[in-house]
């Protein structure tokens, strides 16, 4: 089912959203939403299922119910992630960008993954607030330093949809490729799928025009982000906070000390829903 | 309660260390620039080289190739491309310098 008001836009942002039992994740992709809209001046197309788009109350460009996939846990509870090679397919976009709905977006940087490439482009390097070099994540000792599906740009063209196919291939055969690349193969990733996805399409080899050239920045683990003001929405506008307080617990020698930096106009990806929620409530 | 509070209630202490990688991070990415069918750096040693051509009045047509960040060779029109990114390095720098000193100032 698909309700769709706009005809031929040919830039948007796509957002993947299920809620769990846990975590409201509709809620995340609306305030997601919401800073696409204000910083990056896109539209939003929700991908979600049916339970979950009755709760949504922000008036998105379109939502796009599908059956999801709920054949993967972690930590004891279902959690929906996979089905994400859909974007491809369900995007009514020509140049779409991917997001999570966890990825604060603080400026218009993103706007520049359109002019990179003609077809697709993903971080694949990563940096963590307040951890600097922190190791580049790897699918295991002997496998590829792992991509990030956290953002993801990319324009309707045969190559694109090849990527998004094999990763539609990887995700169907998850444990034969984490038996051979040796990670653990019980929870799906997309950013794992996503890496070897893309590296079989380049007849494993790396293209320098599918990485965005700058890091991701993640708020990793020890590190709590806390907004210095609420967003408001009411009659008179919307006021879009960008500033946050960065708080690092830095052990040393057994004795943690506490660091803080602030940071403004600069997007982020947060791990940790629970703070995420934090900081969409102010 | 709001982050101030939280900052003197946790006696957290302002990281510069940190503050100088967000900055770096944050503004690096700025400094990229998509000009000409290629992507570019607008740092000083791409500003030199072709500031370096543009001085030299006897190039005509005036263009050369770069190597661009994604390692591909790029026929330029070098003026145009200065000017790009001259004025991109400046407007970023600019707010680059004056993040760091309010930061600089924190404690």
């Amino acid at each position: 089912m698909e309700r769709t008001r706009k005809q031929e836009i040919s830039r948007g942002v796509l957002v993947f959203a299920f809620n769990s039992s846990k975590y409201n994740y509709v809620e995340m992709a609306e305030y997601c939403a919401r800073r696409a809209s204000r910083f990056l001046g896109l539209p939003t197309t929700i991908i979600t299922d049916e339970e979950s788009a009755e709760t949504i109350t922000y008036d998105f460009d379109n939502v796009v119910i599908v059956e999801p996939d709920k054949n993967n846990i972690r930590e004891h509870q279902v959690w929906i992630n996979k089905g994400r090679y859909q974007a491809y397919e369900l995007s009514p976009y020509e140049e779409t960008l991917v997001l999570d709905v966890d990825y604060v977006i603080n400026s218009d940087t993103l706007l520049k993954t359109f002019d990179f490439s003609d077809s697709f482009c993903c971080h694949n390097r990563t940096e963590m607030l307040m951890y600097p070099n922190a190791p580049q994540e790897y699918l295991s000792s002997y496998s590829y330093n792992s991509l990030w599906a956290t953002v993801i740009m990319f324009k309707k063209s045969t190559r694109a949809k090849q990527i998004f196919e094999a990763l539609e291939m990887v995700q169907n055969n998850y444990d034969h490729y984490a038996n051979i690349h040796s990670f653990v193969g019980g929870i799906f990733r997309n950013d794992y799928a996503l890496t070897l996805a893309l590296k079989i399409v380049n007849g494993h080899s790396d293209v320098r025009s599918d990485y965005i050239p700058w890091n991701l920045v993640h708020v990793g683990k020890n590190t709590s982000v806390y907004a210095d003001a609420s967003d408001t929405f009411d009659c008179k506008g919307e006021e879009f906070n960008t500033e946050f307080t960065v708080m690092f617990d830095n052990w040393k020698n057994s004795k943690v000390r506490k660091e803080y930096v602030t940071i403004k106009d600069f997007d982020f990806h947060i791990m940790n829903k629970d703070l995420f929620a934090g900081i969409m409530n102010g | 309660m709001d982050t101030k509070t939280l900052i003197k209630d946790a006696k957290a202490r302002f990281s510069h260390n940190s503050a100088k990688a967000y900055l770096k991070e944050k503004y690096n990415s700025k400094l990229i620039i998509a000009e000409q069918g290629g992507l570019w750096r607008a740092d000083a040693q791409t500003i030199a080289i072709l500031a370096s051509f543009a001085a030299l009045s006897n190039m005509n047509p005036h263009t050369t190739v770069l190597i661009d960040t994604f390692d591909n060779p790029v026929q330029v029109e070098v003026t145009s491309l200065l000017e790009s990114l001259t004025t991109l390095y400046n407007s970023v720098m600019t707010e680059w310098y004056a993040e760091w000193k309010e930061l600089e100032n924190k404690r």
